[in-house]
């Protein structure tokens, strides 16, 4: 494992690079995130380990903006060849409308919709895929967190809605 | 004593742990085959599911997804060369050869086997060890925990060592995720930026399923992993004449076992090098070291004996000292604390019966994994024929709505999914995203310490080095960090 280059691409040196900003945003604005008005010293504060934490990170990240400064010969900004991530943002995205969903529509209706929108964007055109999956699924989902589980699920705007 | 061993085998022969481990064992055999998958992202979407069970349960059923995942991983690796765990590509290097001149029964003969040796023998290690660690660990005090943990993150972060910078910085990540919500000492809030919600923290569960369940799964829709078309399997079981055959290298199955037993103690160092060893040595003993490669049962044996036997050295060092060795084992601490148990050398003695009930579950979960891959052998190979993004989609369910389920609070789940995209991101830049977990699980132990050693020392950071074992676990993490950094340079300058 040891002993291998540092990866080329630009990209680890920018995300890294992000990560040290956004340590250092947050080391800067530490005093006002943390309530110190405790009557601790301050190595038993809550002050200290966030100080210390953040401080890490912003260390940590300079050899990464050092090279997105500066980089080196033959840097390109190229990961593995694997292009633009569509099908996972894509699907991300509609994980985000099925979060929505839950909310507004359900946890049935929104797993079924989340489940049979995605499988048919990723190429499944099968009809026992893509009514069968998601109806079983959901089916199980459904019996295993509210009958098994009895976990609550709040009632769904469309039918508070509807039911006035 | 005997009467604690006693309830805890009564305990672990209830009607409703066994189920727990053989659900647990059957899911992790599963998710192990599966290549890109894997059993943390088993433990983890189920992990919520463990909240409506006792402490021996949930462990149980967890422990059967760790320990399964790596029985499961042996046979796409075998059959297909695609290990279903990154440990099992040693495997791949006889098993797949094996598979090629038609013996595939005796290839996976050898591996199951050696997953079997393997954990049983780790089994009895942890037994035998963890006493006498938690015994040398009673002594300790904050300063000492401090340093332990110091340790562990010390060789978390060296084996990335390739990948030092950005491991250091989702370290730092998982440390001040640690930080947020309200201060427990103090009851400050922290880094909450006015959202009323995240004065809860950001809890362990979200943060795993997010990293592991969703990112994983986000990368199974974009890539697929599998080539089913390679596969071949005659038998429905195991072919049991084949079985006896492997008795001969008993050698190497406690050899196996041992070595990774003591790979897996160590924080950091992973299956992958336990496997690697012990491959290493059986070669190194065996009466035909030529064969290693081209395909003998041997190698595919001391391979999966190493890489089994690592859970339970996992255990070693968290039963202990509370420090998980990796992020598989940090999910337990997770259940532990989750519990309201701590694990630390008190443990052995405030809770011996749940610690006897994990010892002989972890002997039945391997008895159970073996005889559900020795008797359904194809049945489970043929789950790698199931397409790979369907797959993806049905555990995202899963995991959104199970993280829901543990507090009912859609804000959890928020929070699961934001780290899915960091998870996902992470993962393709091959981040070693094992540091951020480790760093979430273990902030709230160092930053507890750490102030607990500064007020003892009257706010002096000199306390660390005034006592013998805290000093002791300092220099070893020094020389962790120096020694291979020197040996890289000097392989640098000579190459050069």
């Amino acid at each position: 494992m040891a002993g291998q280059s540092e990866p080329d691409s630009r990209l680890h040196d920018l995300f890294g690079a992000f990560l040290g900003a956004l340590a250092a945003g947050i080391l800067i604005s530490t005093p006002w995130q943390v309530d110190t008005t405790g009557p601790d010293p301050f190595y038993k504060g809550p002050l200290i380990y966030p100080l210390l934490v953040l401080s890490l990170m912003v260390l940590a990240s300079l050899p990464s903006a050092w090279r997105l400064a500066r980089p080196p010969e033959g840097a390109m900004w190229q990961l593995d060849g694997g292009g633009f991530p569509l099908k996972p943002s894509v699907v991300f995205i509609a994980l985000i409308g099925f979060l929505f969903g839950l909310v507004i529509m359900g946890l049935s209706a929104s797993s079924l919709l989340f489940m049979a929108g995605s499988l048919y964007y990723l190429g499944h055109r099968r009809l026992s895929v893509l009514v069968l999956v998601p109806i079983i699924v959901t089916g199980l989902v459904f019996m295993v967190f509210k009958f098994f589980l009895d976990v609550y699920f709040p009632t769904p705007f469309v039918v508070e809605w509807l039911g006035g | 004593m005997l009467e604690n061993v006693l309830l805890g085998i009564q305990s672990g022969l209830g009607l409703g742990n066994l189920a727990a481990l053989a659900f647990g064992a059957f899911v992790g055999i599963v998710v192990g085959i599966v290549p890109g998958i894997g059993p943390m992202v088993g433990m983890v979407v189920l992990l919520p599911f463990t909240f409506v069970l006792t402490p021996e349960k949930a462990l149980s059923l967890l422990l059967g997804i760790f320990c399964g995942g790596y029985y499961g991983g042996a046979i796409p690796a075998v059959l297909m060369r695609t290990p279903g765990v990154p440990s099992s590509l040693i495997t791949s290097f006889d098993g797949f050869p094996l598979t090629q001149k038609g013996e595939a029964q005796r290839g996976l003969s050898a591996a199951l086997m050696g997953s079997f040796a393997g954990g049983m023998i780790s089994v009895f290690i942890l037994i035998f060890l963890a006493p006498l660690l938690a015994h040398v660990a009673a002594s300790f005090g904050p300063p000492e925990y401090f340093s332990a943990a110091l340790f562990g993150v010390v060789l978390v972060v060296m084996a990335y060592r390739e990948r030092l910078s950005q491991g250091l910085l989702l370290l730092g990540l998982g440390l001040w995720f640690s930080t947020v919500g309200i201060d427990g000492p103090t009851l400050c809030p922290r880094f909450c930026f006015g959202i009323w919600s995240l004065q809860n923290g950001l809890h362990i569960v979200p943060v795993c399923l997010g990293l592991f369940g969703i990112g994983q799964t986000l990368i199974l829709v974009e890539k697929q992993i599998l080539q089913s078309e390679t596969m071949s399997l005659t038998r429905r079981t195991l072919d049991f004449t084949k079985l006896v055959e492997t008795f001969r290298y008993w050698k190497t199955m406690i050899k196996s076992g041992v070595i990774g037993t003591f790979v897996g103690l160590l924080p950091g160092t992973g299956s992958i090098l336990a496997s690697f060893m012990s491959y290493e040595a059986a070669k190194r003993t065996s009466k035909h070291p030529e064969e290693f490669g081209k395909g003998t049962p041997e190698g595919c044996l001391a391979s999966e004996g190493g890489n089994n036997a690592v859970p339970a050295g996992a255990m070693i060092p968290l039963l202990t000292l509370g420090i998980p060795g990796d992020a598989l084992s940090a999910v337990l601490l997770g259940v532990f604390t989750i519990n309201g148990i701590y694990p630390g050398p008190l443990l052995l003695l405030k809770e011996p019966v749940l610690i006897n009930t994990l010892y002989f579950s972890m002997l039945l979960i391997n008895i159970a994994a073996f005889l559900m891959l020795a008797f359904w052998l194809r049945p489970f190979a043929m789950i790698v024929r199931v397409n790979s993004s369907i797959l993806a989609i049905v555990i995202m369910v899963i995991s959104v709505v199970g993280i829901y389920a543990v507090n009912t609070r859609i804000f959890d789940a928020v929070v699961a999914v934001v780290m899915g995209v960091l998870g996902y991101i992470l993962l393709r830049l091959k981040w070693p995203i094992v540091n951020l977990v480790m760093g979430v699980i273990l902030g709230e132990i160092l930053e507890q310490r750490l102030r607990e050693s500064l007020s003892l020392g009257d706010g002096s950071p000199i306390i660390f080095v005034t006592r013998p074992i805290s000093v002791g676990l300092l220099m070893a993490a020094a020389l962790i960090i120096i020694i291979p950094l020197l040996m890289d340079r000097r392989r640098r300058n000579r190459s050069a």
